[in-house]
């Protein structure tokens, strides 16, 4: 990696940690990386190094941190995977057109397209898991 | 919280759960204040250990929030730092816990005949 590519990769890495560490360490490190990549370092091992420092950084509680902007960040990354498991799981329902109301036959007549394995109480009905099944096994 | 002098002095080994980074930090500062490049050569020849970049920051900045060490007014952009007196108490408590540890391990080889 040539040195130009090297400080971009570490620099991108540096801008990962917080605000309050760049200010007052971010020249300094960038500068010992170039000194240190100058002396032979790996580059990639210089910004796996601040990678983790990095995440340190962000996960090690701070007295100026208030605790409220902690939970708000646990907040926003357990909604964001609550919404995707959410879409996860809209996409299922939506391929099962057959419990749309609209096509379903009159009420006591069997039509061809009555899904046999719904589950009442939970409206869900069993053929999804084998059409997910089909579509994995193509 | 920022570890005082009687700490050192009352035998409480605070650098026990701090890691190896920070006990060679320490032990690298005591001849002297160093900014980081120059930690990160000088450890490397006393003990053998490469410190990578973002271990030496954090650890740093673990010593400097237990009062153990200090910043000195920057050099330019490099930041050098030095030992504090309650640090250097909590270095000496350290080397000598594990100088007794070290010393029990021997004796336990030598009994062992290994």
């Amino acid at each position: 990696m040539d040195e130009a590519r090297a400080t971009r990769l570490v620099e991108a890495v540096l801008r990962c940690y917080p605000a309050r560490w760049r200010r007052r360490h971010g020249q300094e490190a960038a500068e010992l990386a170039a000194l240190l990549i100058r002396d032979g370092t790996p580059a990639g091992s210089i910004a796996w190094s601040y990678l983790a420092g990095a995440a340190r950084e962000w996960l090690t509680p701070r007295p100026g941190r208030r605790l409220s902007t902690l939970a708000c960040a646990l907040l926003v990354a357990a909604g964001s995977l609550g919404i995707s498991a959410g879409l996860l799981a809209s996409t299922v329902p939506a391929k099962a057109a057959v419990t749309s109301p609209a096509l379903r036959p009159a009420h006591g007549q069997p039509g061809p397209l009555e899904p046999a394995g719904v589950i009442p109480a939970l409206g869900r009905p069993r053929v999804i898991s084998q059409e997910a099944r089909h579509g994995r096994s193509r | 919280m920022a570890v005082s002098g009687r700490d050192g002095r009352a035998g409480q080994d605070v650098l026990r759960r701090v890691g190896e980074a920070s006990v060679l930090i320490l032990i690298s500062l005591a001849d002297g204040p160093k900014h980081g490049y120059a930690l990160i050569h000088d450890i490397k020849a006393l003990a053998g250990v490469e410190l990578g970049p973002g271990t030496l920051y954090g650890a740093l900045d673990r010593l400097e929030r237990l009062g153990l060490i200090e910043p000195l007014p920057a050099d330019d952009r490099r930041h050098p730092y030095r030992i504090t007196a309650p640090g250097a108490a909590a270095l000496r408590v350290h080397l000598d816990s594990l100088e007794r540890v070290s010393a029990a391990g021997r004796l336990r080889l030598r009994l062992g005949g290994i």
